[in-house]
């Protein structure tokens, strides 16, 4: 299993840095966490499916709505590294789902005594921020360029 | 005699005016509605009276399907718009960012 956030780590730079996690399995339909709630850990997707969601109104009743779908390797919940540490989505698995929760506090104790390790670390973070930044800002364009041809028409 | 066929002369002709009169009077308020649609321009404004200005794109009356139909056309359009994003962020063009969707939400 590749992590991305863990993209060159050697194998036991990966070994600790996994270490410091602990496994967790959601059962299909369960949720991970909820919009708003604190977030303490960072979530290594480890096998199955999340759906991150939204919550929309449609006709009158709200209604999550999916934003995107996370798969083994890739990274959940960095609401957990920045301030205010609160979910900003809500994650539920679409399948039964297994993940590596690691706390805020040991990330950071160990990035603090490894600084070479955490410079990767945060590195591959900037690189799930901005690429999830790149694709919102593309998909929110092509969203208000729709509008604008509506309110032309 | 001759008194009585002036007066009826006179009679006859005062009847021919007075029915040319009534007849150029009536024919007067003929023509009203015909100049009438010149200044019906200003429909519009009743239409607008109560809106918020706002122009409604779309058809105002659309069949409307099933709660859940909507939803997965939400969820699809994210899909879809999702991989048109990441094909943008692999190559970034005018014609991928601006290329048509098959979304059946917004078509």
């Amino acid at each position: 299993m590749t992590y991305e956030l863990l993209n060159g780590l050697s194998p036991a730079e990966v070994d600790q840095v996994l270490a410091l996690g602990a496994r967790m399995k959601v059962p299909s339909g369960a949720s991970l966490f909820r919009l708003g709630d604190p977030a303490d850990c960072l979530f290594l997707m480890e096998r199955g499916q999340l759906r991150l969601t939204l919550p929309m109104k449609v006709r009158g009743r709200e209604q999550d709505v999916l934003i995107e779908e996370k798969s083994p390797g890739q990274t959940v919940g960095w609401s957990a590294l920045i301030a205010p540490y609160r979910f900003t989505l809500s994650a539920t698995a679409s399948l039964e789902t297994e993940v590596i929760a690691l706390s805020r506090e040991k990330l950071q104790a160990y990035i603090e005594a490894w600084p070479a390790v955490g410079c990767k670390i945060t590195f591959n973070l900037a690189v799930v921020i901005g690429r999830r930044l790149q694709l919102v800002q593309a998909m929110w364009l092509r969203e208000i360029q729709r509008t604008v041809e509506l309110r032309s028409a | 005699m001759e008194m009585f066929l002036m007066g009826l002369c006179v009679s006859v002709f005062g009847l021919a005016v007075a029915a040319v009169a009534f007849g150029a009077a009536t024919r007067a308020e003929a023509p009203a509605p015909v100049v009438q649609p010149a200044i019906a321009a200003p429909k519009e404004a009743p239409a607008r009276f109560f809106s918020d200005g706002v122009v409604p794109a779309v058809p105002a009356v659309r069949p409307q399907i099933p709660i859940e139909v909507l939803l997965q056309q939400i969820e699809n359009h994210v899909r879809l718009e999702q991989a048109v994003a990441e094909s943008f962020l692999e190559f970034p063009t005018h014609a991928v960012l601006h290329s048509k969707t098959t979304s059946a939400l917004v078509n």
